[in-house]
């Protein structure tokens, strides 16, 4: 399985352009929240201390989520291009187990989702960094070091099933395309949940991701939360965490971080059972 | 000599489209065995059950003594492949796509570093090793294809069209590289091809078409069984030629105002000319090439498809 893990990521970083459509849904993002997303938001929301870096905070937890999901579908590419040209065949005409191999391409996709997401941890904390702002501590990188490793997995067992659908490399490419690009809306992260109608509030707490997104906000908007509402009431400060999807409000209260984690490891557990179930039986 | 590949009566379709239809052969250790086939003849269908890749509808098809559907993973042990598309990284080296392929099979990373090694001196690839897969040529790939094959020292090389597409010159070194692999390693090596040429060089040919065996036999039996030779005569003057076969009623063909008699034997010619010598000018006796003999055989199988045009 090493084998064929360490050949996936090898050949996610060398192929340039798969490196580039797999970040082209983080790129759309930041260009969009450069641009007027950005100002849209904070026109939105009422002055208050420390809002460009609890804005930014908000942000790179946004982009930490869809950089979970894309990073992975893009190392998934390796398995579509591998069965469109035969080259799996190879493989299969090897000792190795059938297991091995797709576990070589979840496990370098975790990988590969991890590893790009650590990037952009590290980004975010420069930037707090250069902009004088606080940067992480110890505890809270530790933290958002767990919530990617939970986050990746779970995306990974997702796309793990959406991935034998697609026969050939373009059609993946495409979709993966539309995927990052939806991803932002159902996870609340090109518009925050409270400005959408209720309807895709509904969605957008079922969709895994929105909780991937959740986690990371709560850790990366920790202290500028503390700076913004030490002298605001307890309710304006619930309105924000509600509206932001910081947290999420089912059944009148606010959702917890163990909800939110617990929810993601249903979400992997769940597909990651379908997943083998359909392979196995696939194969016979 | 013992069989090292054993096929009986194998079946396989694809829907309605019968491939591969009641094949039966053995190839013998250590033998250069050739697959003869046009496009589509169910080549590439039969190797994929060797190797495992495929199930069929029926038959039994035996490997080194091991049985495909049974022991898959000690036949994948024996056998080496060279598949008809090129399967490596375009955008790994040579040297990495060779490491990672090794690394299937159970090898420590001392026996994977010596079986590279000793792959690359074998097909004479040690000066590529550094550049990228998908920027050689087309016989530079197949040798490295050829190298990845003979990783873990099979008993057996399977190459499925191994010189298809690539120039004359390529093919001779890459056909050269074979056989002197063979000569060798005493490997048994199976190979397909649509070039007749290349299957005379083998020990045993087997022709197919259509799914269904239609001759097999070593080069040398196939050339006196479907052998055609014949005796061209080019005549002093045309029309008293061709008045004097018809009134003596021997068969002929005309093309071009030569005139082509189909002949039992080579000396057969003799009586023939000592016949005829008045209105000769001048004549030719022809033995058949292998490649006639292989048009003869798929013609003769089968008068409806004339799809003659085999590459030589
Ligand atoms: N997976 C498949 N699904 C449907 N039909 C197939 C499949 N594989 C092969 N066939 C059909 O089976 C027949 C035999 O194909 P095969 O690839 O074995 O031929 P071949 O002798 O290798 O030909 P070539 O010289 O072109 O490689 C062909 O008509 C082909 O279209
Ligand atoms: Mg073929």
């Amino acid at each position: 399985m090493m084998a064929v893990t360490k050949r996936n990521i090898l050949l996610y970083f060398r192929d340039k352009s798969a490196l580039f459509f797999s970040l082209l849904a983080v790129i759309i993002l930041v260009v969009l929240y450069g641009t007027f997303l950005g100002n849209l938001i904070s026109d939105s929301l009422p002055d208050f201390l420390a809002k460009k870096w609890l804005l930014l905070s908000w942000i790179f937890a946004g982009i930490l989520a869809v950089t979970s999901v894309t990073t992975t579908l893009g190392a998934f590419g390796t398995m579509v291009e591998d069965r469109s040209t035969e080259a799996d065949l190879d493989f299969y005409a090897s000792p190795i187990k059938r297991s091995s191999l797709f576990g070589g391409y979840v496990m370098s996709s975790i990988f590969v989702g991890f590893i790009m997401c650590l990037l952009v941890l590290l980004t975010a904390n420069a930037i707090f960094f250069f902009s004088g702002d606080e940067m992480l501590t110890y505890i809270q990188l530790f933290k958002v070091v767990g919530v990617i490793g939970l986050s990746v997995i779970s995306s990974s067992s997702m796309i793990l099933l959406l991935v034998s659908f697609f026969k050939t490399v373009k059609a993946f490419a495409a979709a993966s395309t539309v995927i990052g690009t939806l991803l932002g809306f159902l996870a609340g992260i090109y518009i925050p949940i409270g400005n959408l109608p209720a309807y895709l509030q509904i969605i957008i707490k079922l969709f895994p991701t929105s909780h991937s997104a959740a986690l990371f906000r709560q850790i990366l908007m920790e202290q500028p939360l503390q700076e913004t509402f030490a002298q605001a009431p307890e309710s304006a400060k619930h309105e924000f965490l509600k509206d932001m999807g910081v947290f999420y409000e089912i059944n009148g209260s606010l959702t917890s971080p163990t909800f939110s984690v617990l929810y993601l490891i249903g979400i992997a557990v769940f597909f990651s059972i379908l997943a083998v179930v359909l392979l196995k039986r696939k194969r016979s | 000599m013992s069989k090292i590949i054993e096929v009986h009566h194998l079946f396989k379709s694809f829907g309605a489209m019968e491939a591969v239809k009641d094949v039966s052969f053995y190839v013998e250790e250590g033998s250069l065995f050739s697959f003869l086939g046009t496009n589509g003849a169910g080549k590439s269908t039969t190797i994929s059950i060797l190797l495992t890749l495929l199930k069929q509808d029926a038959g039994v098809v035996k490997v080194n003594g091991l049985t495909v559907g049974k022991d898959d993973d000690a036949i994948r042990n024996e056998i080496g492949v060279v598949f008809q598309q090129s399967i490596l990284d375009p955008l790994l080296t040579v040297k990495e796509n060779l490491d990672y392929r090794a690394r299937l099979y159970k090898m420590t990373k001392e026996e994977r570093l010596a079986a590279i090694d000793r792959v690359a001196d074998t097909v004479d690839i040690s000066s590529i090793m550094q550049r990228r897969y998908g920027k050689l040529s087309g016989g530079q790939k197949r040798r490295v294809d050829i190298a990845r094959g003979l990783l873990h020292q099979p008993k057996i090389l399977l190459l499925d069209e191994p010189t298809t597409g690539l120039d004359p010159q390529n093919r001779k070194q890459i056909w050269n590289t074979i056989l002197e692999l063979q000569r060798k390693t005493n490997m048994t090596v199976f190979l397909t091809t649509h070039y007749i040429e290349e299957a005379a060089n083998s020990n045993f040919v087997v022709v197919m078409k259509e799914g269904e065996i239609i001759a097999k036999g070593t080069p040398h039996y196939l050339k006196s069984q479907y052998s055609a030779n014949r005796l061209m005569i080019i005549a002093k003057n045309p029309a008293q030629l061709r008045s004097q076969f018809q009134t003596d009623k021997l068969a002929f063909t005309e093309e071009h105002s030569t005139f082509l008699i189909q002949l039992e034997k080579t000396t057969d010619a003799i009586v023939l000319l000592a016949k005829y010598e008045e209105l000769i000018d001048s004549f030719e006796v022809q033995k058949s090439s292998l490649d006639d003999v292989f048009i003869q055989i798929h013609n003769g199988k089968d008068d409806i498809h004339h799809d003659g045009c085999y590459e030589a």
